[in-house]
């Protein structure tokens, strides 16, 4: 028998699953919008994992771990909108390149680094963490999840209001008329992809500092291709990305939780069950109409 | 004393909100623009008259800040003034609707409204903005709705919305009626009625249909060459006075051989030889050219005459039944973001003849072509080839019922400009350099050669990348390709653009040439001259459907220029 | 005879994909220049990270060195890599050429491997005959894999890269699940011994010996296999019908649409070869000296991302790709020694990933610099509106 006590565990779990997912969403999401598909998320995140448990060790501080590891995503999402906006390099190829450089890099630099264990403080909210059932998962977490409140928002907001969202958006859709108006396509591409970077990173660094603690090599096991799935199955709308995101998110849970209650589900079907869940929602939810009309591809002015 | 003499002095002459003074701009040895005079008024609409090449848009760059000219002055309210920016021309309250929308349709009118603006969004003050233009002009249209729901002609409302926000003293409006309704044309002019007057704006509106300039504008200045060749308003001169002028030209003596003047040069019937043809070329474009209209009443006779000889020729030889159309074009329509490309296009080419589809370009001609391509398949209609339908949707179908196309060469659908010049002759007849798996390298080498010394292609090696090539060379690897697999029916689109007299000399006889042996041609030009010279029948496309069709005798600048001009024959 | 040019990536203008692509020779000197300045780059930056952290650049290269073509043994280790590295990069090639990008391959080799084992195992077959059908089995196995990512994109346009980077955690789950169900791969329990996640070892008749007598010296029917396939999609590329088709759609769809080229055909048959030479490399990973002869979750090794990572540096053309395989071979191989000078092998990695940015740039940056020279009209003045390249004529 399940209990109250079990369900709250397993949403804790998820939540804390979640948010990575989550904040690099709200990266991707604004990037593909503005037209730059963008698999080097999986590097933002390990780099950015990384960088935050080194920092951590180095000064002691998991919070100057988590600035880092923004700033690394931030680096990672620069270097990538020079290679494939500004270079014109096929931004799959950059991607790949990144994802394998810094894959490799962390893997190496792990391998003859001894770092300290670190992990943000806890927070937990008074009265609200009492509510049965969601008060644990939704109330008593590390404090940086709660940076989701804002963030979450903000990112809708820029997108949907600010000017800069604007001509992203008219970016995304139809380069060559944006360039018509005026507007700098490929710098608005390079644009998306730092903030992109800076979130991805701070997914990376909260699972590092925020979750488990400490650095281990590949980490992020392929969540940054979850999340681009996780736009895909979103159909570009930010409310469907993070909902794909918690169903990730709840299925990863689930995969940890189950055999401690003592059920016996098949452990490779639960870990394969985002992945495959992701194909899934790309196969049957994934409307192709809302898709931004540039997306992947590359603007050059002049070219039909 | 004073009082009186004041009173007798006679009211200041109005100052042009727009004025030109011999304005030049040249490219290269190319005249653009010679020494065009233009003034514009406030409170009327002027209409700029004129086909391709005859300078209109490079007059409008010039005044858009785009392009400098070369000499001559631009008078603002009889100020002199150097327009070297859009945003300079933005601030000299000079504004224009493009011909080509550039709207994006995922996102509002409102939201395209601003969209070149800088600062912050704010979405209720634009959506008043736009409410409040849409009411003062009389331009109904949603600022909430979505762009990629809109008809054309609400599309061009956002845009002249987009426009009339910069409140310029001058608008300019490029080909406004191309994608809309007759209604909906009728509804514009009332809006640019109601600017101008009540608002004391001056409105330029370029156009090459005639029904349009004489029914919205007050004063038509018409272009041609680059020059300003008649001036009138509009009330005291009418269609066909305003086509001769557009369409006139000098004959030359390649154009003697235009519409079957020649005897023998064709095997269509509306080309056959006769004793007194050669007279007609009198009657031909040039009979307009003059000043006055008197050529009129004896044109018309000649043309009478000319009939009744045709008809004696045709009856001493019997009736002879024309040959079966090769390419049969029926009922073609396509609809591209909202505005109608093709509408019920229908067109018949025989064997031995040359067809010129002429017309101003932007009235379906590319599509017509892409669709001939096998690029895509319109939304209704049939293409038959020797009375055979063809599967639009099937890549290479048209290919293989028999037609070859040389297409416009900027779509660089014709050719892959990084495989060798042999590789792109061969790339459409496989069949003929291979066996069931292999290329055969000596076979396609072979045939690279011979077609390359036939067709005179200039280059380095037959594995040269054709990128390397002159746009000419280009043009005869593709006008090769396509002929060597023997078509029943041949279409070039825009065969001289880009290439120089010799190019170009050497690709009109080669067209000749296969047309007199047997193919079908389809000539797709806006070069009126080209169309002259080549065709023995010549479909004047316009708004995405063939207005009339023209041959032998019938060919005058008039009836070009109104068919041209949008009416139906 | 000039060889034509081939393609990689998604969508991007034929030009760019040449310019990506294409050798030295074909698109001048500069970016051979350009290219050398970047392996240099590359190797000082390598160099230049071990000796920041505290290692040898001088010690590792000898390590490398030893470990890859010192002597016999260290080449027969090279060169047992270098086949399934070979294998996976040539169908990246092919599915470059056709503009589609393929990332799939560590999955496809795994499913190759899995089915080949499944086969290895089970089928009442001796000897050579065995080794064969199996190979075959794998093969079809990783282009049917990789087809069904074709399948989702022609059914409901789902982006192929993402579905077949997708389908590799499928795969490696799979896998982890044959292993781990005794009734399909795991190995058989012999007394009470620990059932380790593993089948059982293949039977002699399905494995990979070597060819020829060499004295000391193991050359693997694996590279052979390699070999021949990388001649057989070399020759298949520029001298038959369908690579010319596929080339043509690789540069220029729209001209190969009009040329009467069934885009959606092509292109995914090209994506299914490129799966299924990725399963034989799986294949091979199993019945060769590679690996204990055994299928493990971890048995791909990455192969499938390195053989990739070949292709990219080969510019995606088969013949270069042997010398890249054999130099990702080396490293791989060279790496194993590097631990012993306390430089930890991964990073061969990063030597990898740099060598690859070093081959893929230059192309890119000459095509920018290019363009910049040439002046293309950059009619942008910052702020203001910019009519669009207007379509009417003077």
């Amino acid at each position: 028998m399940i209990g109250a006590d079990d369900v709250s565990t397993i949403l804790s779990s998820a939540v804390r699953l979640t948010v990575p997912l989550a904040f690099a969403a709200c990266g991707e999401y604004l990037a593909e919008r503005a037209g730059a598909m963008n698999i080097s998320v999986e590097a933002m995140m390990l780099g950015a994992a990384f960088g935050s448990i080194a920092t951590a060790s180095a000064t002691g501080s998991a919070t100057t771990g988590l600035v880092a590891g923004v700033l690394i995503g931030l680096l990672i999402g620069l270097v990538h909108g020079n290679l494939s906006h500004r270079l014109e390099i096929d931004t799959f190829v950059a991607g790949l390149v990144l994802n394998a450089l810094v894959l490799g890099l962390t893997g190496y630099l792990i391998t003859i680094s001894d770092f300290d264990s670190h992990q943000v403080s806890q927070v937990s909210v008074p009265w609200l963490r009492d509510i049965p059932l969601i008060g644990p998962p939704l109330f008593v977490e590390r404090w940086p999840v709660y940076l989701l409140v804002v963030i979450v928002p903000l990112t809708w907001w820029l997108v949907e209001r600010s000017r800069w969202g604007l001509e992203l958006r008219a970016v995304g859709e139809r380069p060559r008329a944006a360039d018509v108006t005026g507007i700098r396509v490929n710098a608005r591409r390079r644009q998306a992809l730092l903030w992109c970077g800076a979130l991805a990173g701070l997914g990376g660094a909260y699972l590092a500092v925020g979750e488990v603690g400490s650095f281990n090599q590949n980490m992020t096991a392929g969540r940054g291709y979850i999340v681009v799935a996780a736009v895909i199955f979103g159909g570009w709308r930010l409310g469907r990305t993070l909902l794909g995101c918690a169903i990730f998110g709840l299925a990863d849970a689930m995969r940890l939780a189950l055999p401690a209650l003592g059920l016996e589900l098949n452990a490779q079907l639960l870990i394969a069950a985002p992945y495959l869940l992701a194909l899934l929602a790309m196969l049957l939810l994934a409307n192709r109409r809302r898709e931004p009309g540039a997306l992947g591809r590359p603007f050059e002015r002049g070219s039909p | 004393m004073r009082e009186d003499e004041q009173a007798g002095e006679p009211s200041p002459v109005p100052v042009p909100a727009l004025r030109l003074r011999g304005v030049s701009k040249s490219y290269g040895p190319v005249a653009a623009c010679d020494a065009v005079d233009l003034d514009v008024y406030r409170g009327e609409i002027h209409g700029l008259l004129g086909e391709n090449g005859a300078g209109k848009s490079t007059l409008m760059k010039i005044l858009l800040g785009l392009v400098r000219r070369d000499a001559g002055t631009v008078l603002r309210d009889d100020e002199p003034v150097d327009i070297g920016s859009p945003r300079q021309a933005a601030a000299l309250g000079i504004g224009m609707v493009h011909q080509h929308f550039s709207l994006i349709d995922p996102l509002t009118v409102w939201e395209n409204v601003v969209l070149g603006d800088t600062g912050r969004i704010d979405r209720s003050a634009a959506r008043d903005q736009v409410l409040e233009i849409s009411r003062r002009y009389g331009l109904p249209v949603d600022p909430l709705a979505r762009v990629a729901g809109l008809s054309a002609g609400e599309r061009q409302r956002v845009e002249l919305i987009k426009c009339l926000r910069g409140d310029p003293s001058v608008l300019i409006l490029d080909e406004p009626t191309s994608v809309l309704t007759r209604a909906e044309s009728a509804e514009l002019f009332g809006v640019l009625r109601r600017a101008v007057r009540s608002e004391s704006r001056a409105v330029i509106l370029i156009s090459h249909k005639l029904d349009e300039i004489t029914a919205a504008t007050d004063r038509v200045t018409v272009l041609r060459g680059g020059k300003v060749v008649f001036r009138s308003a509009t009330a005291r001169t009418g269609p066909r006075e305003l086509a001769r002028w557009m369409v006139g030209r000098e004959v030359s003596l390649g154009a003697e051989a235009a519409v079957g003047l020649l005897p023998g040069t064709y095997g269509s019937a509306a080309g056959e030889a006769g004793p007194g043809r050669a007279a007609m070329a009198e009657t031909g474009p040039e009979a307009g050219g003059s000043a006055t209209g008197e050529a009129g009443p004896a044109k018309a006779t000649m043309t009478e005459i000319r009939t009744e000889e045709i008809g004696t020729d045709e009856a001493a030889r019997g009736v002879q039944d024309p040959p079966p159309p090769v390419l049969r074009l029926r009922g073609l329509t396509l609809t591209v973001d909202g505005v109608p490309v093709l509408s019920g296009l229908d067109l018949d080419v025989a064997p031995g003849e040359i067809v010129g589809l002429y017309g101003v370009e932007g009235n379906g001609q590319s599509s017509l072509g892409d669709l001939l391509s096998g690029l895509f398949a319109p939304d209704s209609g049939t293409v038959e080839i020797s009375g055979r339908p063809v599967d639009l949707k099937r890549p290479g179908a048209l290919h293989a019922a028999g037609l070859g196309i040389v297409p416009e060469d900027r779509h660089g659908s014709g050719l892959v400009p990084d495989m060798s010049v042999a590789a792109n002759l061969v790339m459409k007849s496989l069949d003929a350099v291979s066996g069931r798996v292999f290329l055969d390298r000596k076979r396609t080498h072979a045939l690279a050669r011979r077609l390359v010394a036939e067709f005179g292609i200039v280059t380095p090696s037959t594995d040269t990348p054709v990128r390397d090539l002159s746009g000419g060379n280009r043009q005869r690897v593709v006008l090769a390709r396509e002929l060597s697999a023997r078509p029943a029916v041949l279409v070039v689109a825009q065969p001289s653009r880009g290439l120089d007299v010799g190019a170009i000399e050497d690709m009109h006889r080669r067209l000749r040439d296969v047309a007199s042996e047997g193919m079908a041609v389809l000539l797709i030009s806006t070069e009126l001259e080209e169309v002259m010279t080549l065709a023995s029948r010549i479909a004047v496309i316009s708004s995405g459907r063939i207005t009339g069709v023209l041959s032998g005798g019938e060919v005058t600048a008039e009836r070009l220029g109104t068919l041209v001009g949008g009416a139906t024959a | 005879m000039r060889e034509i040019p081939s393609g990689s990536g998604q969508g991007p203008s034929g030009r760019l994909l040449a310019l990506l692509t294409a050798g030295p020779g074909a698109s001048g000197w500069k970016t051979g220049l350009v290219t050398v300045a970047g392996v240099a780059v590359a190797l000082a930056l390598s160099s230049l990270l071990i000796a920041v952290t505290g290692g040898s650049p001088l010690d590792s290269v000898r390590a490398l060195f030893q470990g890859s073509v010192a002597d016999s043994t260290a080449w027969t280790s090279t060169l047992l890599y270098a086949a399934p590295l070979l294998l996976v990069a040539v169908g990246a090639c092919v599915s470059a050429r056709s503009g589609v990008f393929n990332i799939g391959q560590e999955g496809q080799v795994l499913v190759g491997a899995l089915f080949a084992a499944w086969v290895g195992l089970r089928l009442a077959v001796t000897g050579p005959a065995l080794l064969v059908v199996v190979l075959t089995v794998a093969a079809l196995a990783g282009g049917a894999w990789a087809g069904l990512s074709s399948l989702m994109y022609r059914l409901r346009g789902v982006n192929i890269v993402v579905s077949t980077l997708l389908m590799t955690f499928v795969a490696q789950q799979l896998v982890a699940f044959a292993v781990n169900t005794p009734w399909l791969l795991q190995e058989t329990r012999i007394g009470d011994a620990v059932v380790a996640p593993q089948s059982n070892p293949l039977p002699p008749g399905a494995l990979l010996g070597s060819i020829g007598e060499y004295p000391d010296l193991q050359v693997n029917g694996g590279l052979l296999i390699a070999v021949t396939g990388a001649a057989i999609i070399a020759t298949a590329i520029t001298r038959t019908r369908w690579g010319f088709r596929l080339t043509m759609l690789g540069l220029n769809p729209v001209a190969a649409r009009h040329a009467g080229v069934r885009a959606d055909a092509l292109g995914g048959a090209a994506l299914a070869v490129s799966g299924a030479f990725a399963g034989l490399a799986g294949a091979v990973l199993l019945t060769s000296p590679v690996g204990v002869h055994r299928l493990q979750p971890g048995m791909a090794m990455n192969i499938g991302w390195d053989g990739l990572l070949v292709a990219l540096v080969a510019r995606n053309r088969p013949g270069p790709a042997v010398a890249v395989a054999l130099l990702f071979g080396a490293l791989r191989s060279g790496g194993g020694f590097l631990a012993a000078t306390g430089v930890p092998s991964v990073v061969v990695d990063v030597v990898k990933a740099l060598l690859v940015l070093a081959f893929v740039a230059p192309p890119a940056v000459i095509a920018v610099l290019r363009r910049r020279g040439s002046g293309v009209r950059t009619a942008r003045d910052g702020h203001g509106a910019v009519p669009v390249a207007e379509r009417t004529a003077l």
